[in-house]
């Protein structure tokens, strides 16, 4: 099992043509995902690797049921993409841009929250569920099996090259993922930590959850806060990156716009406190995922 | 983030008909007290850099005639705060202050949402009186789609405790401002303070506006207006930084670079991407090395743009190693990286034989990249080591070539 993607999604492309989407929808279907649809309004009727390509959403919904969309449109046409997602009922839209303006994204995440549909990113690299072998994005490049065996542990990043590595910290201790989200590095974003661990807690196919942090947000605070109301019983091995940032003169950014430092709250030394002191496992360096995990499950169990 | 200057930003506010002070920008003490002379009143000096919190710096200084003016001006002009010579002032007409209130709109990315702050206590200890008088405070988050109506404006300055005419003025200002704040894709929009004077007018005393980057592409108009590469806005930028600017700019499309110069160090730091710098920065201080920079680059680079980062890394005095490590990559061709890099070492005539390198790089094309820095001598890993084995190579080689005391 997994969350977020399996083999009910329905999966379309918004933005198909495009050089990046273009490239990720051809590592997509290698990969053994399909894909079912492209949309780039002016390209109806064509075909890209063998994807029927339509000009509205609307068109691809009715010919295949599309329930989940990725979105590679430019920044300017990211707030558009997401309306028609949500007016078509797609039920997971997940965004890859970078660079959206942040009041458009104040927008579609406020519109698609009241239509209950869920959102990962902007900025985001991708989703995937190794035993399903589905995948949303650019994740795992044309390799996923390099980083992301199937397994039993979530993964959650801030990072999206992190994703990956934090995966292959895991592979590498004899265990396997069963879904990687990188859940991207805006200070805007749909779907937080909270968001998904709700999902991990309920998914049968997931032990224990791995999260790779960064400075910035609150996102750990209030992960700290569900884990101590007993929203979230299973293991999280937390990571946070950019310590030093403490030391840097306020103001500095680092990474993603969402790694600013702000009054204490945001500070991974504070993170790392409030998730100790609700239970989580807080690990200092990314090889010792692989201690804790064999600690928790032993060293058989590695991979299943 | 794009910081405007005060007076830009003053400028942008009339234009939704929020009232500011008449002021000049002048950039010697002479120019000042004409200034002072042609507004005719008390005035207030101010330096104009991008950061925050002036008054407390001593840069925001009242002068009574043209004299004083002079005198002050050359004052503030030999100021630098955080970094930032003072090299312009603005000099705008002193209020007669009744009341200094507080007005700030921001995202509260915490609850995805638009944040309105008012406050009847403004002036420059603002933070602490919000914190201790929470009376005087209200915070509104506007449904993003809606905005601000104007029954709400008057809701919170009515709970606040204004009435009659500056209830009615204070309500038009703050929908103005949201108005503003909303059209200009502001991530920040903060009047502090923001003043009823003895006639009762109310007016943007001084201002602070931060646009979002990536909506510029909207407001063509104010490209000449915004400072870009202020989000390290704790100093201007080095000669290198610049530098490496240029090089991240030429090729905007394909792959990112980015780098900041840190205080002394020996060891070159080229690392990716975001997160993945981070981690190494922190493990690299862990174990005792002394990054000489700060760098992030991904997004499958070109070989000119890797050559370029490197080239800058390179070049800081001081640096006698190099640390070369990301994540293991979804799509970046680790051969160009290999090919931009000793393309760099080549023309600055550094010998790995003399000079510790080691490069953890795992993507696309490795194997070639495998060949190409294996032949020119230089210690590669991909997958064979974590992140974390990378730094403790690159410290421990550092100490084989240079010894104990290069800690």
């Amino acid at each position: 099992m997994a969350i977020l993607i399996d083999k009910n999604s329905r999966i379309a492309i918004q933005g198909i043509t495009g050089r990046e989407a273009s490239m990720v929808a051809r590592h997509t279907l290698a990969y053994g995902t399909p894909v079912l649809a492209g949309i780039t309004p002016g390209k109806g009727g064509q075909e890209i690797h063998g994807i029927p390509i339509y000009d509205s959403l609307k068109a691809a919904c009715q010919e295949h049921g599309i329930n989940t969309t990725a979105v590679y449109v430019p920044p300017a046409f990211v707030y558009d993409a997401v309306l028609e997602a949500i007016d078509n009922n797609v039920k997971l839209i997940w965004i890859a841009t970078e660079n959206v303006p942040q009041h458009d994204a104040l927008k579609f995440l406020h519109l698609a929250k009241e239509a209950a549909v869920i959102i990962v990113g902007p900025n985001s690299v991708g989703i995937i569920s190794p035993g399903e072998r589905m995948k949303l994005g650019a994740i795992g490049g044309d390799n996923p099996d390099r980083c992301f065996p199937p397994g039993r542990i979530g993964v959650i990043s801030r990072s999206g090259g992190m994703t990956a590595e934090t995966s292959w910290t895991i592979k590498r201790a004899g265990f396997g993922v069963s879904t990687a989200i990188s859940i991207g590095g805006d200070s805007l974003i749909g779907s937080t930590p909270c968001d998904l661990l709700a999902l991990f807690q309920e998914d049968e196919g997931t032990d224990a959850v791995v999260m790779f942090s960064e400075p910035g947000t609150t996102f750990e605070e209030e992960v700290a806060e569900m884990i101590a109301a007993g929203r979230f019983t299973k293991p999280l091995i937390s990571y946070i990156a950019g310590r030093f940032t403490e030391t840097m003169p306020e103001n500095t950014v680092f990474g993603h716009a969402g790694a600013i430092i702000s009054q204490g709250r945001g500070r991974p030394s504070q993170k790392e406190k409030c998730l100790r002191e609700a239970g989580a496992y807080v690990v200092r360096n990314l090889d010792e995922i692989g201690d804790v995990l064999r600690s928790l499950f032993g060293e058989e169990k590695g991979g299943q | 983030m794009a910081r405007l200057l005060e007076d830009q930003a003053k400028k942008l506010l009339a234009r939704y008909g929020i009232k500011v002070p008449e002021f000049r920008i002048v950039s010697t003490a002479d120019e000042a007290g004409k200034a002072a002379a042609e507004l005719g009143k008390e005035v207030v000096i101010k330096a104009l850099v991008p950061i925050g919190k002036r008054g407390k710096a001593g840069a925001v200084r009242f002068a009574g005639d043209t004299q004083e003016a002079v005198k002050v001006a050359s004052e503030i002009l030999g100021l630098t705060l955080s970094n930032y010579p003072v090299e312009r002032l603005l000099v705008e007409e002193k209020l007669d202050i009744e009341q200094e209130l507080y007005v700030s709109i921001t995202i509260d990315s915490s609850v995805k949402k638009p944040a309105v702050i008012a406050s009847t206590a403004g002036g420059m200890d603002v933070e602490e009186i919000i914190q201790k008088e929470k009376d005087k405070v209200k915070i509104y988050h506007p449904d993003p789609i809606l905005g601000l109506p104007a029954f709400k404006a008057r809701e919170i300055w009515s709970e606040l405790g204004m009435s009659g005419k500056a209830l009615l003025d204070l309500t038009a200002t703050l929908v103005s401002l949201y108005r503003a704040w909303a059209d200009l894709d502001a991530y920040l929009l903060e009047v502090n303070p923001l003043v009823i004077t003895h006639k009762g007018e109310v007016i943007a005393a001084a201002c602070v506006l931060g646009l979002d980057d990536s909506a510029l592409y909207r407001h063509p108009d104010l490209a000449g207006f915004v400072q870009m590469g202020m989000e390290r806005a704790w100093r201007p930028l080095t000669e290198l930084e610049k530098q490496a600017v240029e090089v991240n700019e030429k090729d905007p499309y394909r792959g990112t670079a980015r780098y900041t110069e840190m205080d002394g160090g020996d060891i070159g730091f080229m690392c990716g991407g975001g997160g993945g710098s981070l981690l190494m920065f922190d493990t690299l201080l862990e174990f005792g090395g002394k990054p000489a920079n700060y760098s992030e680059f991904g997004g499958n680079p070109t070989a000119e743009k890797v050559y370029g980062l490197a080239k800058v890394i390179l070049s800081k005095p001081g640096v006698r190693g190099l640390i070369v490590a990301q994540n293991i990559t979804n799509n970046t061709q680790v051969d160009l990286v290999a090919q931009g890099l000793l393309r760099a070492l080549k023309e600055l005539n550094i010998d790995p034989k003399t000079f510790p390198i080691v490069v953890r790089e795992a993507g696309v094309n490795e194997d070639e990249a495998r060949r190409l820095f294996l032949q020119a001598g230089i210690d590669y890993y991909a997958e064979e080591v974590s992140m974390r084995e990378a730094a403790q190579k690159i410290i421990a080689k550092m100490q084989e070539y240079y010894g104990e005391g290069s800690r």
